[in-house]
């Protein structure tokens, strides 16, 4: 035989393994055909079961200019004899980089102290406030175990932890699904309950009460500094409850559809954030801690259709989905997500994604307070909960390795535009960008095995 | 169509019986290591039966059958029990599993390839325009179906031929082991299956028939000794047609519409059911030079004929 011909054989028999473990894909088809579970062994056959299947992945985010995160995941997921399936996800990250800090660009350079309270940073002018203290790193750990509990009702129980530098979140959930109509349909109803404390590095500011600045070193600082604060730390809970339904149309197209209601309760406000406030004619008069409601009520409806095309197209997997979300707050959303899976050949996809969103300013924000409209209640300049809307494109690319393994990589390009909503800027504020544009670039890179 | 010769001859075998009838137009076979004449009557009335039940049920000449009445829906939505579901979820699964080279909608193309086994020059040999033409209508995945009911593409063809004995086996199998806990044999024309080992262990001894080579030379039959589980063949070495010199094989490639070329004459798999086995075997062969590389990757055991 010669080279090119090994070489050939090789390649079509790594294209064929890669595939799929053959024997354990029949031995499945098999039992949905005999209604048996699979089978006595026989002459050197081994089913491959009670093994750990990894996924690991690594993400970066990159905002132009401004914070930069990386997060590593690795998930295993065993399933035991009787499909009980348990899934243990670690996961880490690390956020670097100047963030917003809600106050707004000037004509003239600003200064600000840190959160800390420790040393201060300078704006130059026309620049929207960044402070450039951030660095966080962040441990997550969530357990999952599913199981079947008679034969239509599936249950499943989870736990969460995330520990930050000045951060820890503990949560549980439980989860029920019930399938009827033949396993053609299935109702589900999930509730989770979280608990976070908040400890940032200077306590927690006093709401509205104005930034401190000056040098950090005079000898008054640390009791003037003191005055600004309410608390060392501050708590928040989240309760959730999800109820979805899933419906199997045809071989081809699946929908599902979910409601949720989340009641979060307890310090809501970021310390990290000032709203600036400013004279008539738009000039900084003075930087005052946002404050926030301690209780909000989210609701959000989520449907979604998958449906599966033949080689007419390509084969492609298309997933569409329509979130609206509404709160208490005054804030509303729109997210239209797609995704569209199409096999490159035997071992490989590539997956086009597109996201539009768009959302609506929560009735307290603002993106500045002019001095004669004090004193305010809740109040808060945070672009996050501004009326903005954001795009996201991208593609990831997959590849079926020997054995099952699986190799992706994804790369997209976010987009988030703020819009004013209304708010007329004083004259100091002509010509500046006051809106400013968030531009990231996320990759991928994921391997499972 | 012909009478059917529905007919079961029990023998009497050394340590049991041996019960004989026709169906799916092989010979088949019931062994079952018993020295209870009454029980080896009754296991074999009821393989008999369920193999017939399937070959009625899914034969593709029976006018009656369930597979003429889907092949002649003429793209009609129409009704079909779980039995049918279960087996075009197994072909879909096969075909998915296959990349599409299984595909029980493949028949069709037969109406451009004849393997007769002449060794002369074959003197329709089908040009591509033929097979395009053929090709069109080919393709599982313009069938839609559910638990309740299937539609095929109007002139589209179902053939239940590549799975249908297996799974008359092993349908015949959990048959015999709810009626007896003895060890029973069961044969349908070379795809066989057991219910476990014989008394004291000890295993089946099957000869595999060798593919019939023209006479050219003669092998050896093959035996192989099976404790439990099933052995399927795939391939006959009498069907093939020859063009231009070029040995063309029964097996096509549901995708290309053409056989698979270089593929062995035959391929025997052993899998936990026949089903599998037949699948396995099958899939082997679709991969034309490369079976043998195929079936050693996937680990299967295996013995293919060249």
């Amino acid at each position: 035989m010669n080279n090119l011909t090994k070489d050939i054989k090789k390649e079509v028999a790594q294209k064929v393994s890669k595939k799929i473990n053959l024997k354990a894909a029949l031995s499945l088809a098999t039992g949905a055909l005999f209604g048996t579970s699979v089978t006595t062994g026989a002459v050197g056959q081994t089913i491959e079961a009670d093994e750990w299947q990894f996924d690991t992945a690594f993400l970066l985010y990159s905002e132009v200019d401004r914070v930069t995160a990386g997060e590593a995941i690795v998930a295993g997921t065993k399933t035991f004899s009787n499909d009980e399936v348990l899934n243990l996800k670690f996961t880490f990250d690390t956020l670097t980089g100047p963030s917003a800090n809600g106050a707004i660009a000037q004509p003239k350079a600003q200064t600000f102290t840190r959160a800390s309270g420790i040393g201060r940073y300078r704006t130059p002018e026309g620049e929207t406030p960044l402070d450039d203290t951030f660095h966080d790193t962040r441990v997550q750990l969530n357990g999952q175990w599913t199981q079947p509990v008679s034969d239509n009702v599936t249950g499943s129980v989870g736990g969460h932890l995330s520990k930050e530098y000045d951060y820890l979140s503990l949560g549980l959930n439980g989860n029920l699904a019930y399938d009827f109509n033949r396993k053609n349909s299935t109702f589900s109803m999930g509730i989770s309950y979280f608990s976070d404390t908040f400890t940032p590095e200077g306590g927690i500011p006093k709401p509205l009460s104005s930034m401190l600045v000056g040098d950090s070193n005079s000898p008054e600082w640390d009791d003037e500094f003191a005055k600004t604060r309410i608390s060392a730390s501050e708590n928040k809970s989240t309760s959730d409850l999800l109820i979805g339904f899933t419906q199997v149309i045809n071989r081809r197209m699946i929908t599902a559809f979910n409601y949720s209601y989340s009641m979060v309760d307890g310090y809501l406000t970021d310390p990290f954030k000032v709203v600036s406030v400013l004279n008539a004619e738009g000039l900084a008069q003075d930087y005052i801690y946002e404050n926030r409601p301690d209780s909000r009520v989210k609701q959000s409806t989520f449907m979604q259709a998958k449906y599966h095309f033949d080689d007419s197209l390509l084969n492609m997997v298309a997933d569409v989905s329509y979130r609206y979300m509404w709160d208490d707050w005054g804030i509303n959303s729109h997210t239209i997500d797609s995704r569209f899976i199409i096999p490159v050949g035997r071992a490989s996809y590539i997956e086009p994604h597109i996201r539009f969103y768009q959302q609506s300013a929560a009735d307290f924000f603002t993106p500045f307070v002019i001095e004669d409209q004090l004193p305010v209640d809740f109040v808060s300049a945070d672009y996050r909960i501004g009326e903005m809307s954001a795009v996201t494109i991208g593609a990831k690319y997959g590849v079926a390795l020997n054995g099952g393994n699986e190799l992706s990589f994804r790369l997209e390009y976010y987009h988030q535009r703020p819009t004013n909503g209304g708010f007329e800027e004083p004259e100091a504020l002509n010509g500046l960008d006051t809106t400013p544009v968030i531009d990231a670039i996320i990759a991928q890179v994921s391997y499972s095995f | 169509m012909m009478k059917k010769n529905r007919t079961v001859n029990l023998t009497k075998k050394k340590d049991g019986y041996g019960i004989n009838f026709n169906a799916m137009a092989s010979p088949c076979e019931v062994l079952i290591q018993t020295p209870d004449k009454c029980l080896a009557e009754l296991v074999g009335q009821y393989v008999s039966h369920e193999v017939w039940r399937i070959e009625d049920k899914y034969s593709r000449y029976d006018t009656q059958s369930v597979c003429s009445q889907i092949n002649t829906s003429s793209g009609r939505n129409i009704a079909i029990d779980e039995e049918t579901f279960l087996l075009l979820n197994f072909a879909d699964q096969c075909y998915q599993l296959s990349d599409g080279l299984f595909d029980i909608s493949s028949g069709v193309l037969r109406k451009v390839w004849t393997f007769d086994g002449v060794s002369s020059e074959y003197q329709h040999f089908p040009n591509q325009d033929d097979i395009n033409k053929v090709l069109e209508l080919v393709g599982w995945h313009k069938v839609i179906f559910d638990k309740q009911s299937i539609s095929l593409p109007s002139q589209m063809q179902l053939d239940f031929g590549g799975i249908g004995k297996e799974y008359a086996v092993d349908r015949s199998i959990l048959l015999a082991k709810q009626h007896t806990k003895r060890p029973v044999l069961v044969n349908l024309g070379g795809d066989l299956a057991v219910t476990g080992p014989r008394d004291n262990e000890q295993p089946w001894q099957v000869a595999i028939e060798p593919p019939d080579c023209s006479g050219v030379e003669h092998k050896q039959d093959m035996i192989v000794a099976i404790k439990q589980g099933a052995l399927a063949t795939s391939g006959d070495a009498r069907r093939y047609l020859i063009n231009a010199g070029i040995r063309y094989g029964h097996v096509l490639n549901a995708k290309t519409g053409w056989p698979i070329l270089h593929a062995p004459r035959s391929i025997t798999t052993v899998a936990p059911q026949c089903i599998q086995a037949g699948i396995l075997a099958t899939l082997g062969l679709l991969q034309g030079q490369q079976a043998e590389a195929f079936l050693t990757e996937q680990e299967i055991t295996y013995w293919a004929r060249r």
